[in-house]
């Protein structure tokens, strides 16, 4: 039977999900580079992925299970199963305005310009609390909008909130906090239960213990 | 602010799609070799209008109008596209079909309004049964094993069904002891698969409901039913579970089913028995179904039923291999040969061959087929031309896939 495949998140969640592979007890193979985006360690072959796609390759079976942010997991829609809070890469979705229009926040029914990489998120949210919103979807560098007056504000990760400082932005709301998740597509969680039974258990162990 | 977009016609709206002839070719193979076996178990076939009122769907199904396509009559009614079709069916058999006894089958697109899941369209084809009047576990034996015999017989290779009982996790959802705003939001949980949330709202639940609903992805295969057993809820359910399993041993299928008990469907009807089919490399389940015994009650007819449907597209994801004949025989002529070609043509028709028939292009045709000139008919490959024998032309007629080469 072929070795289990993980799809592992390039960037920013891809230090750490090394560190828990090898808390784990998985170690890498011999002869893999770092720019290499399909690796072979033991027991476990790696597909490094975009975050963004990373769903894609869990839900259409090119991988058995993933690793990914909940923040992709609330903007996508997806059928994969969601089993094990693995605790690293915390931070926050937020609602920022820059400092000086802050106020605007405080009236509900005025119009707001939101820029974001989180377009569905950003929609649900203004939607539940009956905000009116006009979202412009970003992909980078999201915080520069509200500057040269693309957007009124922004619906963005922080982690330690220097960003927002630096760019003159103050949180107004948050939006939903997040990890990194372990993910299994349902396929392989039935006609390859064991093997990732074995890696679902191996991996929540060493979350545990990194907690 | 969104770029300018091309023009709508050179769009589809999103989660719509084309069929191309031969992706057709292979769906409508898929979808008659289920209609082949649905018969062959005595089964018929009805059929019920796409559209219905919203206020049928929503009795029926439960669900929200934001899931649906909702169109307005010109009454001003409102009218929805079927998102599904066991609830039709239930309609259909409670309201006008009063016979005891009912084994019926559909095939049919079915649309859904809400957001685009990644490769699953809003549109897309069912096949299904619905064995209606009778409860107990030879009736939902048979429709599991019906289930099993179609996928295979479609093709679908490695078909595994998970068995799981409503009964069981509604259960299990009450031992929780949740108080009623914190079990929708675990039901949903439940529903996204997203155990890490499960895990969250169950801290004051009984530590064996705890364990038991965390653990419901691993709750399967052999050890699953004592192990079910020992969280002491929804023994009824698990004796049901049972006496399927037992029933469905007389069908020869028991290794391509296991008990999965946590098999959550998304219509909140089933009452008994649930299933999913998978098959390799197919993330979603193949095929869905299970016990509905309130079902037509909604409708005013208390009858039980048990019944699935087939998700088409994903069946044909599953069985790559599947070839379709699709060959044409292109017949060209030359004005002067054109009665001789078109009765030949004819001819070959009556005999079952596909033919294409048209003028040749100046100066010679480019594909391969039989062409008719003023001096009788030849052979044309790759631009290169031969005389046919008067037995080959015969032979052609006779069909087959071994054309000249």
């Amino acid at each position: 039977m072929a070795v289990l495949r993980l799809a592992v998140p390039s960037g920013r969640l891809l230090p750490d999900t090394f560190r828990l592979l090898r808390a784990a007890g998985y170690r890498p193979g011999e002869g893999d580079s770092d720019r290499s985006l399909l690796r072979r360690w033991e027991g476990l072959v790696l597909v490094v992925a975009k975050p963004v796609d990373l769903l894609t390759y869990v839900e259409r079976g090119a991988a058995d299970c993933g690793v990914v942010g909940k923040d992709v997991l609330l903007e996508q829609a997806h059928e994969v199963y969601e089993l094990v809070d693995l605790g690293f890469g915390r931070c926050r979705g937020v609602v920022a305005l820059p400092a000086e229009s802050r106020h605007l926040w405080a009236d509900s029914r005025r119009p707001l310009r939101i820029a974001t990489k989180y377009p569905r998120v950003a929609e649900r949210f203004f939607w539940e609390r009956g905000r009116p919103v006009e979202i412009v979807e970003l992909y980078g560098s999201v915080e520069l909008a509200p500057q040269v007056g693309l957007s009124d504000g922004i619906l963005d990760l922080v982690m330690t909130g220097t960003t927002l400082r630096a760019n003159g932005l103050v949180e107004v709301a948050e939006v939903f906090t997040s990890t990194a998740r372990l993910v299994v597509n349902p396929a392989s969680l039935r006609t390859r239960a064991e093997a990732v039974q074995e890696l679902v258990a191996r991996l929540s162990e060493a979350a545990q213990g990194v907690r | 602010m969104r770029s300018a977009r091309p023009p709508a016609w050179l769009r589809l709206p999103p989660g719509l799609r084309d069929w191309a002839p031969d992706d057709l070719a292979r769906l409508r193979a898929l979808e008659g070799r289920l209609r082949g076996a649905f018969e062959a178990w005595g089964y018929r076939e009805v059929a019920t209008p796409a559209l219905e009122y919203l206020e049928t769907w929503q009795r029926g199904t439960g669900a929200p109008p934001r899931a649906l396509f909702v169109v307005v009559d010109r009454t001003g009614e409102l009218l929805a596209l079927r998102p599904e079709m066991t609830v039709p069916v239930a309609r259909f058999v409670a309201t006008r079909w009063p016979a005891a006894v009912a084994r019926l089958y559909y095939v049919g697109p079915v649309f859904r309004g809400g957001e685009v899941v990644r490769g699953d369209g809003r549109e897309f084809l069912q096949a299904g049964v619905e064995r209606v009047g009778e409860g107990g576990p030879d009736a939902d034996a048979e429709v599991v094993a019906l289930a099993v015999d179609a996928l295979r017989g479609a093709g679908v290779p490695e078909v595994r069904v998970g068995l799981g009982h409503a009964g069981f996790l509604r259960a299990l959802l009450d031992a929780a002891d949740l108080p009623d705003e914190e079990r929708g939001p675990l039901a949903a949980a439940l529903l996204r698969r997203d155990f890490v949330t499960v895990s969250a709202r169950l801290a004051t639940a009984p530590q064996e409901v705890r364990k038991a609903l965390q653990d419901l992805p691993a709750l399967r295969g052999p050890e699953a039913l004592p192990r079910a057993r020992r969280v002491g809820v929804g023994q009824d359910a698990l004796d049901e579970l049972e006496a399927v399993c037992d029933a469905l041993q007389a069908y020869g299928v028991g290794h391509a089913v296991e008990v999965d008990v946590g098999i959550v469907r998304d219509f909140d009807y089933y009452t008994g028995v649930v299933f999913e089919a998978y098959a390799p490399a197919v993330g979603a389940p193949v095929l869905g179904g299970g016990r509905y015994d309130g079902l037509l009650a909604r409708f005013g007819d208390p009858r039980p039923a048990v019944g699935f449907a087939v998700h088409a597209e994903r069946a044909l994801a599953a069985c790559s291999g599947v070839e379709v004949a699709s060959q044409v025989l292109e017949v060209y002529y030359d004005p002067e040969a054109r009665p001789l070609a078109l009765r030949w043509a004819q001819t070959a028709r009556a005999a079952g061959v596909r033919v294409a028939a048209g003028p040749a292009p100046s100066p010679s045709p480019q594909g391969s087929g039989v062409w008719f000139r003023s001096d009788g008919p030849w052979w044309v490959q790759g631009g290169e031309a031969r005389r046919l024998a008067p037995q080959e032309l015969e032979a052609l007629t006779r069909g087959g896939a071994s054309w000249l080469s």
